[in-house]
């Protein structure tokens, strides 16, 4: 492989790599797989790189193989899924002494969206990272109506799970 | 206030300490092998290739009296075209998967990705269904050429009462569609699991569209 191809790849992906890691903390619910899932979109995004032409941003084109990736190439292991889900207990604990502060009511929230499905997460994921809709349609191949109409079924899924 | 813009708010503080990586790292995951279905899919596929291959090879140079059979089998031009065309199928079979996985991006949208991975599965579905079928079609064929060639086996038939012809018929048909259940469930098994994720992604994606 070309040296300076890799060079360039692992520099701009060390800047970038935190939309690696948002991408494993919607998708992952332990370390294990957290650093699993990184791996696996590090080897996928650098497999599609040569083909990457700068025509993009090389943010927004680690979005969709990233998401891609965590969606669909991603295999999980038994030995990931029988990994102790920590944030599930903390939850739990967390729960009881429940007080309305702001940082509560974001760690429901995160609780909210990891009980989301795979499709719902890759929704609020773009739409945290402030794509429009026209990027969230071409990510995903939906169009832009339906990519709305989602989102705001996600919006009232998420209503449903933080207040039953 | 939306509780999405609230996780917004949060989300973009870059407050968060996630673990940075550093270049060495990432040089070292870079080197690493991929785990993704996909290479799995073609792993299926090559092993398809190899088992189908050796299926129809490795009996005629492990058996003598099997050799002398086909050989003699050979002599029927009928025979001679089915395996003509088996190989062609096969040809066929690499072309295609070589062309469907190429065509895998990880780079194309999701729905177009979670298409090209399925169309890959197809093809490989399709050569199974080919070979299966082959198996289906060859146990009566070479029952029959045995009934023409084989004196014996001709007297047999013959002298065989309808009952006895049924019981013969039955025994075909059973073992036959045996063989195949078991093949077909395990096929069931093996894609069920390694695409059950990829087929409710799908599902949910298309569900949008309707």
């Amino acid at each position: 492989m070309n040296k300076e191809l890799e060079h360039s790849f692992v520099e701009q992906l060390q800047t970038h790599q935190n939309i690696v890691h948002k991408v494993c903390r919607l998708y992952t619910n332990n370390a294990d797989a957290h650093n699993d899932l990184f791996q696996e979109i590090t080897i996928q995004l650098w497999r599609a790189y040569p083909k990457f032409r700068g025509d993009s941003k090389f943010s927004t084109w680690m979005y969709r193989v990233g998401l891609n990736t965590a969606i669909t190439l991603y295999r999980k292991s038994k030995r990931r899924i029988s990994t102790q889900q920590f944030d599930a207990v903390e939850f739990k604990i967390k729960a009881e002494e429940y007080d309305d502060t702001e940082e509560q009511q974001l760690k429901l929230l995160y609780k909210a969206v990891h009980q989301l499905n795979d499709i719902e997460k890759a929704l609020v994921f773009l739409y945290l990272e402030d794509k429009d809709y026209r990027e969230i349609s071409a990510t995903l191949g939906i169009s832009e109506v339906n990519a709305r109409v989602k989102m705001n079924r996600v919006k009232k899924k998420l209503k449903t799970i933080l207040n039953p | 206030m939306d509780e999405l813009d609230l996780l917004k708010k949060d989300w973009n503080k870059d407050s968060t300490d996630y673990k940075s990586y550093s270049d060495t790292d990432l040089y070292k995951m870079v080197h690493k092998k991929s785990s993704s279905i996909v290479k799995t899919l073609l792993y299926i596929g090559i092993g398809e290739l190899v088992f189908w291959l050796l299926a129809g090879i490795l009996p005629y140079y492990l058996s003598t009296t099997f050799k002398e059979k086909l050989d003699t089998s050979y002599e029927n031009p009928l025979f001679v075209a089915l395996n003509i065309f088996s190989y062609f199928v096969i040809l066929l079979f690499i072309y295609f998967l070589y062309k469907s996985y190429k065509s895998i991006s990880s780079t194309d949208s999701a729905k177009k990705l979670m298409e090209s991975i399925l169309q890959t599965r197809k093809v490989i579905k399709y050569y199974v269904v080919f070979n299966l079928s082959l198996i289906f079609i060859s146990i009566p064929l070479s029952l029959y050429f045995e009934y023409l060639e084989n004196p014996e086996f001709h007297e047999q038939i013959l002298e065989a009462s309808t009952s006895q012809m049924f019981v013969i018929y039955l025994v075909v048909v059973i073992v036959a569609a045996l063989i195949l259940l078991i093949l077909w469930f395990f096929y069931r098994v093996i894609y069920g699991i390694l695409l059950k994720r990829l087929n409710k992604n799908y599902d949910e994606l298309k569900k949008l569209e309707l």
